[in-house]
């Protein structure tokens, strides 16, 4: 039998352990977080790369193409901001999983260059940061797998609250709305909302 | 009054009966459990996007912006086609589900396609079958509404429109689901070596014009869903039994995802992939053989002591280049409110294809019409490069809104200036979803005025009145293409300029040898490239040979077919008796006859063929009653959905010139509530949070480390 190790070494190597052991769990767990949180924007434009690949495929066969097989939206247009060199591919389907990949088309809106208003929505703090750098007159062009092109000046923006907001019913013409949280530098998630509203430009 | 129905079964066909009523009842049911479950899952979805809206049973709401709520009967529908040769055979099983505490009769309102003969009901309550008696419509329903009133459950199918039909319900018990299921007779389309069908499956809300009688706009009137409030209603699920008699290929449904399973020998079965859709948009099949279509097409059936045949006859292909004929056109619009949103942009984009094709020496005329109208120009001019930009432009403003007044521009399109000119050939074109209720007015226009005009009709959107495009086509000697789909517009669209410049066959005539024989159409049109003549006839003993001629190119033409090739085709028989009831129709309206005769004509065609028409329906009552004395009988109308691509706010919120709804709507708030998602990760926070605790972690494990060298 092994020979017992005195009662007092062995607590105050426990006593010295005890702090390092917690002070690694700690930085595993910080590193953990960081990288939870490090994910999202980097999924976020690898996606878009996948989406983008998508779209082109939609594009040139007309029918909607899934970017990853298990992928529950597709790619139905892209959006882009010339002056801000954004451009960014928008899903159907406003889930909040499609969200982690793009900007999505909300349910309930009009669908991409039509006659009503189309609301794409996207996070604040992925691909729609660009809005807090969105001027009025800005121009948002719009590409759809069909092929049309529609082109769309930005009038300004508002903030509101989430569920005070409304769309015109009887719009005559395209118009579309950018939606996002506000502040852009919040820490926390809230019920306000930053809306951009652009209005078709005649394209011919 | 007839006798009970019971009592017309023949003893000896029981046996029978009662194996395929087992058999039809096993297969329901599990049709009904997954309509059930679609139901529950749309009422749901319905009562969380609108949880204001109470379902009240019984009370018909037709709010003005918010649409009709879902009603307490909720309805599923299976739809089982057999396409054999150039015929399908399409069966229609609605289950009415009463989900309410109270009795109902439900009143459902939907489409046939209007070449379809429908000549079966039978309605399953519990465990009886009842089979549907044909009678003259006013008698079927005497029928009805006494069996109402009685308390026995009851179902009546009557016409309201050639393609436009409604089935009552009488006496669903609370909690009760009631099968109807009715068959149709439909011929296959053929163009251009494609064969297709069309399975309507929403009647769009129609525009009636301001005098109309009431009880006419109640008929082709039912409540109408606000998309934006409700889910999608009436799920429907469609199964096609493909067996065309060659190997099908390119089998495609344009809008509709489907599955096609390959069966034995060329048979193919055609599932939707999601098992079932809302009914807002119509189904279409079209396949393609390998084999090149041959000219002549023959079959034939013998019912009672009649021969009945149906031809197929493809005009020659010309193959020389011949120089187009010089044109008149004359492009008519359609802009009303119901155009809205797809149909629009559809109708803008064709006609905008249209105005480019036109060749310099053409002469052409724009006009636009909603409840009113404009001429572009005051006469049909030439289509310079700068009369043509002008109409471009004009065409791209154009916007939906308003009333669908078709009549003057029809009569404004066949203002001929130069009826003699032989040198140049007239023709119309027509943009429209034709979604008015003044078919009759529109044909006995067309037909007195329509001069040396030839009308083609474009028809838009989802769900278009093909027999009001049909039967102008029809009459205006001319052709109908439908377009579904903006991606459609090229394609179809191209199709038919290709054939406006080339009319391959005119003045067709059609003369048998050996025997009389009734055929159908009587007049028959002309014909375009790509485009077979479809010919019914009938005659008590149908043999040698039948000679159709013509003039192809300005030449004579003529082919000689053999009936010795006939085939036999199921139901040939009622396709010729649907045929002559449609020759019947235009012919009152063209003043032809007159509407006793008609009416004469079609009952009896009717009664014969046991076929629903405007003269006479099919009712089926129960023996035993099942609604208990005394209680209350409520009546529902089942709201439909709006057909896809149609904005619901253009057609019920605009100011419409009917009825009282549009004044309250112009008082509501224009804005409908939008709530917006949560976007925000929130991620930047996680990276400085968790970067934060590394730090930490990492200074207080230096701390350690330094203490522990130094102890």
């Amino acid at each position: 039998m092994k020979p017992t190790q005195p009662p007092a070494a062995k607590g105050g190597r426990r006593w010295r352990a005890l702090p390092t052991a917690g002070f690694m769990a700690l930085s595993f767990a910080g590193l953990c977080l960081a990288g939870q949180g490090a994910v999202i924007p980097a999924k976020a434009v690898l996606a878009q790369v996948l989406l983008e690949r998508a779209f082109a495929k939609s594009r040139s066969t007309g029918a909607p193409v899934k970017a990853w097989p298990w992928a529950d939206a597709v790619p139905v247009a892209r959006i882009s901001v010339p002056r801000l060199g954004v451009s960014e591919i928008i899903l159907s389907g406003g889930s909040g999983e499609a969200l982690a990949f793009g900007p999505t088309l909300v349910p309930g809106s009009a669908p991409l260059g039509q006659n009503g208003t189309a609301v794409v929505a996207a996070h604040r703090d992925t691909h729609f940061s660009f809005m807090q750098h969105l001027q009025p007159g800005d121009v948002v062009v719009v590409e759809t797998t069909d092929g049309d092109r529609a082109s769309f000046r930005v009038q300004g923006g508002y903030v509101v609250r989430n569920d005070q907001f409304a769309i015109a019913s009887r719009a005559v013409a395209p118009t579309l709305v950018l939606s996002t949280c506000w502040p852009f530098d919040a820490t926390t998630q809230g019920p306000w909302r930053y809306v951009a509203i652009a209005h078709a430009q005649s394209s011919r | 009054m007839i006798p009970p129905l019971a009592a017309r079964r023949r003893p000896g066909s029981f046996p029978r009966l009662h194996r395929r009523r087992a058999a039809l009842i096993a297969r329901l049911s599990v049709f009904v459990l997954s309509v059930m479950m679609f139901s529950f899952a749309s009422l749901a979805h319905a009562r969380q996007l609108a949880p204001g809206d109470e379902i009240t049973s019984g009370s018909l709401l037709l709010r003005a912006r918010d649409g009709a709520t879902p009603s307490a009967v909720q309805l599923g529908t299976d739809m089982d086609v057999t396409v054999t040769g150039l015929t399908a055979r399409v069966k229609v099983v609605q289950a009415f589900r009463n989900t309410s505490r109270d009795w109902v009769e439900a009143t459902y309102l939907y489409p046939l396609p209007e070449d379809g003969a429908v000549d079966s009901l039978k309605m399953v309550v519990g465990q009886r079958v009842i089979i549907g008696e044909i009678n003259r419509r006013a008698a079927a329903r005497e029928i009805y509404e006494q069996a109402k009133a009685e308390g026995r459950a009851a179902g009546l199918v009557e016409q309201q429109r050639p393609n436009m039909f409604t089935n009552r319900v009488a006496n669903i018990g609370p909690g009760e689901t009631v099968l109807i299921e009715i068959e149709y007779q439909a011929p296959v389309r053929r163009i251009s070596g494609e064969y297709g069908f069309r399975l309507p499956l929403v009647v769009g809300p129609r525009y009636a014009p301001s005098d109309a009688s009431a009880a006419d706009v109640a008929a082709t009137r039912a409540p109408v869903l606000n998309p934006r409030r409700h889910a999608d209603i009436n799920p429907v699920s469609i199964t096609v039994r493909l067996n065309p008699g060659f190997a099908p290929t390119g089998i495609v449904s344009p809008y509709h995802a489907i599955q096609i399973v390959e069966g034995a020998g060329s048979t193919r079965t055609i599932t939707l992939k999601d098992g079932s859709t809302p009914s807002n948009r119509d189904f279409e099949l079209r396949w393609r053989s390998a084999e090149t279509a041959p000219g002549v097409e023959l079959f034939r059936e013998r019912v009672r002591a009649d021969d009945y045949l149906m031809a197929l006859i493809s005009p020659p292909e010309s193959n020389r280049r011949r120089t187009p004929p010089v044109r008149e056109l004359v492009f008519v619009i359609d802009n009303s409110g119901s155009m809205s949103g797809d149909s629009m942009l559809q109708a803008k984009e064709s006609l905008k294809l249209a105005l480019r094709s036109l060749s310099p020496t053409d002469r052409f005329n724009v006009i636009r019409f909603d409840d009113t109208m404009t001429e572009l120009f005051d006469k049909p001019v030439l289509a310079t490069r700068e009369q043509i930009a002008l109409a471009l432009r004009y065409a791209d403003q154009l916007e939906a809104s308003g009333g669908t007044e078709m009549l003057p521009a029809l009569r404004a399109a066949l203002v001929d200036d130069t009826p003699h000119d032989t040198g140049r050939v007239r023709q119309v074109i027509f943009l429209t979803d034709g979604s008015i209720s003044n078919e009759d007015q529109m044909l006995a226009a067309l037909g007195s005025n329509r001069g040396r005009s030839r009308v083609f009709m474009v028809g838009i959107g989802s769900a278009p009145n093909s027999f009001l495009m049909n039967r102008m086509a029809e009459v205006g000697r001319g052709t109908y293409t439908h377009i579904g789909d903006t991606r459609e517009v090229i394609t179809r669209m191209s199709a038919l300029l290709d054939r406006l410049t080339r009319p391959v066959l005119t003045d067709l005539r059609v003369v048998t040898q050996g025997g009389d024989a009734e055929f159908a159409p009587a007049d028959l049109p002309d014909l375009y490239e790509g485009e077979p003549l479809i010919l019914l006839a009938r005659a008590s003993n149908l043999r040698g040979s039948i000679t159709v001629s013509g003039m192809l190119d300005g030449r004579p033409w003529s082919r000689r077919i053999n009936l010795n090739q006939a085939v036999e085709g199921v139901g040939v028989a009622k396709l010729w008796a649907r045929r002559r009831i449609t020759d019947a129709e235009v012919g009152h309206r063209l003043d032809q006859v007159s509407a006793e005769e008609a009416a004469q004509t079609i009952a009896q065609l009717g009664l014969d063929f046991s076929i629903v028409t405007r003269e006479t329906s099919l009712v089926a009552v129960d023996r035993t009653p099942s609604r208990p004395q005394g209680a209350r009988l409520t009546e529902e109308e089942l709201p439909l959905n709006l057909p896809a691509g149609w904005d619901f706010v253009r057609i019920f919120g605009a100011p419409a010139p009917d009825s009282a709804q549009s004044t309250e709507a112009a008082t509501d708030d224009p804005s409908i509530p939008f709530d917006l998602p949560q976007t925000a990760t929130a991620w930047a926070l996680s990276v400085w949070a968790g970067l934060g605790l590394a730090l930490i972690g990492g200074l207080g494990l230096m701390v350690m480390r330094r203490r522990r060298a130094r102890s």
